[in-house]
């Protein structure tokens, strides 16, 4: 590999799809975690719940000539009612997990998200929802994607701009790309004026001195809950725009996938409206510069090409554990406005 | 400080076991059939396995052991009359047995991560890797094939006997233990840095650990021993050598941790510090040193687990630990948070619910169901089990 294809697969990281759909999930991770102080650690879950919603949604309809209920549907409705349907199991999965841990100590949210999490990934990859859910191996892309790639005003056939080739509407595409991005921007858009609003004064108390908000009569178990539910459906909204890129793989969304969002967010800065962007950026366009250098420098009788998949995600560990004790406000955070705390 | 152990919580432990064994009868009564019937079913079953297994094994000496169960499968399964319900029966009483093996290996690694809780509060999500590291770790050191360190190029062979391996693999594991408490968390603690950024940090260290270790070992089934293993066959249950061997090791463990923390006069500080820190330190104990202990006897015990955990699942990998590690925090959870008795308790629990539910469920399910219970318990009794009823949250 030489440099100027690395740097070209690197600047391709900085807007390929999956980096929108990362920060998407951080943005909502944000909501949890920035805004609110919520130790959310399953929203890997979110995001499966939500491309099972839209990729079952859309198959069946495919595989029903495009009918639903009889009534067929366009490929633009198609499109609606899945994410419709992803939207809704998220806000349903949000409530289920708020409803008995919100009331507790911060903690115990991190373990019941985390294993709600893997419950989601446990049924999902389990044989006896085989029809539904397609077991370990997931949904194939051909089978939801259609009415998605149908919709996209690009060319059927690889388009090169500046130094980056990809497909105009297929898979990984320029059509998904600008789609995902401007999920992005809305999403950041949202979070800002949200953050902004009454209700995200209250959501920033709730994370500061919830006793201290609750003495002043508001419901801080409602507006948890309101939170956990918006960033589940953003995260949610990331999974789904992630599957367009990849497939419905249940094993690609375990705990590293959670742990990674998190990496991501505390790099960039929770509580900040670029901040899941830029550490969704940085983070995905460091793994691929990492693997490169790591591929062109170290000889393979010390670092094997098998090896350089755990041996990145490994500094990414790392990073994590050095940015929560030096710099837990990340790049772009205020310290002040410190999520991590006791309570 | 408290007294050894509280009376209300030992009740209620009773009471849960009866409840337990009182479901468990009702079930093997009313779905089983009725007692009479059931136990001469088992008897007459038992006398045909055995008459089969013998022919079988009369007709081809040479046939190996497998094969011969195998046989007396089929022949529980084909045989007329009362055999379904037997076999149900057996079923159950094996998924037991199992089920409580499972949990002692679990309770292995769940005292340890209770009592590093309720001595620090740090929730270890790192504790999974301690797992897999003593199984890895002693496979290494045992296996005649060729092994390498990460980014050394040298291959070579250790080769160590399996029980050397073992031991060698607990002590070094122990002193990681050491060596993150040193290095890492006692710092921390020092900085006065919380308990949730102390909870991230750890998930960090847990990513970064998985990964070291299958960058170490690669993502392949690692086989402890190779030896093929014995079986009996008692009554209804079939059990291997080494599973009779991993129990007598796990128990005895575990009754040696419980008399340390009971009786001597360093398990006691520990309790106090667990209780509470502050008023333990008032009170003249090396709060820093107790932790330290702890430290070094979580991580040993959880490597003890991990190296019986590969010879009961008969293999083991990097992310041994990282699979089990939703069922430790399920039964430290379940037990109450910071009970070490708790946990032992939870990961028992924890143990026969995830392999009795095979028996309606598909077993790809098992630790799903566990998850479920995890949630379960935190609506209706947060502190779980053995857990004081305090306000948490």
């Amino acid at each position: 590999m030489d440099f100027a294809g690395l740097l070209t697969d690197a600047g391709r990281e900085l807007f390929a799809p999956t980096t929108a759909a990362f920060a998407l999930a951080a943005i909502g991770l944000n909501f949890h975690f920035g805004l609110t102080g919520l130790l959310n650690m399953g929203q890997a879950g979110f995001m499966l719940l939500g491309m099972y919603g839209y990729a079952i949604t859309v198959r069946e309809i495919e595989q029903h000539d495009g009918q639903l209920f009889g009534i067929t549907m366009a490929a633009g409705a198609t499109v609606a009612i899945g994410f419709l349907v992803a939207i809704v199991l998220a806000v349903l999965f949000g409530l289920l997990l708020g409803w008995p841990t919100l009331k507790l100590r911060g903690d115990y949210l991190a373990i019941v998200t985390i294993a709600a999490a893997e419950m989601v990934r446990f049924l999902g990859r389990s044989q006896s929802f085989k029809d539904l859910t397609g077991g370990s191996t997931g949904i194939r892309g051909k089978d939801f994607k259609g009415p998605f790639e149908s919709l996209s005003p690009f060319p059927d056939r690889q388009v090169t701009i500046g130094p980056f080739t990809m497909h105009g509407s297929v898979s990984t595409s320029w059509w998904l790309v600008v789609v995902s991005w401007s999920v992005v921007a809305l999403a950041a858009l949202l979070f800002w004026r949200l953050s902004r609003s009454p209700w995200g004064r209250v959501l920033k108390g709730v994370r500061e001195d919830e006793d201290a908000v609750r003495s002043l009569g508001k419901n801080v178990y409602g507006y948890k809950m309101q939170a956990l539910v918006l960033g589940g459906v953003i995260g949610a909204l990331g999974g789904v725009l992630w599957s367009f890129g990849n497939a419905v793989a249940p094993d690609s969304m375990g705990r590293p996938t959670t742990f990674w969002i998190w990496t991501l967010l505390l790099l960039g800065g929770a509580a900040t409206v670029f901040g899941p962007i830029l550490g969704s950026a940085l983070f995905w366009t460091a793994l691929v510069i990492v693997k490169g250098l790591a591929a062109m420098f170290i000889p393979t009788d010390w670092l094997a090409p098998t090896q350089l998949e755990p041996f990145s995600l490994m500094l990414v560990g790392v990073t994590l554990m050095l940015l929560v004790i030096f710099r837990p406000q990340g790049i772009l955070g205020d310290r002040r406005e410190l999520a991590i705390n006791d309570r | 400080m408290k007294a050894a152990l509280d009376t209300r919580a030992v009740v209620r432990a009773g009471v849960i076991l009866v409840v337990v064994a009182l479901a468990v009868t009702l079930y093997s009564t009313f779905i089983g059939g009725a007692g009479s019937d059931s136990s001469r079913a088992i008897s007459a079953a038992g006398a045909t396995t055995s008459t089969i297994t013998t022919t079988a094994i009369n007709e081809a000496p040479n046939t190996p052991l497998i094969q011969a169960g195998v046989n007396t499968d089929v022949a529980t399964a084909t045989a007329p009359g009362p055999a379904p319900a037997t076999s149900e029966n057996n079923r159950l009483a094996q998924n037991i047995v199992n089920g409580i093996t499972f949990g002692l290996l679990l309770a292995l690694a769940s005292v340890g991560l209770s009592l590093i809780y309720g001595t620090t509060g740090l929730s270890n999500f790192a504790h999974g890797e301690q797992v897999s590291f003593g199984a890895v770790l002693t496979y290494f050191l045992a296996t005649s094939d060729k092994v390498s360190l990460p980014l050394i190029p040298l291959k070579f062979t250790i080769g160590l006997p399996l029980i050397v391996a073992a031991i060698a693999a607990v002590l070094i594991s122990g002193g990681t233990g050491w060596l993150q408490n040193k290095f890492l968390w006692s710092p921390l603690r020092r900085k006065h840095v919380g308990v949730v950024q102390q909870m991230i940090v750890s998930i960090g260290l847990s990513l970064a650990l998985v990964n070291l270790l299958q960058w170490w070992m690669g993502g392949g089934k690692l086989r402890l021993s190779t030896s093929i293993d014995t079986r009996h066959h008692w009554g209804p249950i079939d059990i291997s050598n080494q599973t009779i061997i991993s129990m007598v090791i796990s128990i005895a463990c575990l009754l040696g941790v419980s008399w340390f923390l009971l009786y001597t006069r360093l398990g006691r500080a520990t309790r106090a510090v667990s209780d509470n820190p502050s008023l333990a330190a008032a009170s003249g104990i090396k709060v820093d040193s107790i932790v330290r202990l702890v430290w070094i006897l979580a991580t040993s015990l959880a490597a003890v687990g991990g190296i019986l955990l590969a010879l009961y699942e008969q293999a083991t990998s990097f992310d041994a630990g990282a699979r089990v590690l939703l069922l430790m925090f399920a039964a430290v959870t379940l037990g109450g948070l910071g009970q070490p008795f708790g946990a032992l308790v939870g990961s028992l629990v924890i143990g026969v619910v995830v392999e009795v539910s095979t028996l309606w469920l598909p077993p790809d399910l098992k630790f799903a169901t566990a998850l479920g219970i995890l949630i379960v318990v935190l609506l209706f009794r947060p502190q779980g089990i053995l857990g004081r009823s305090e306000r948490v949250g």
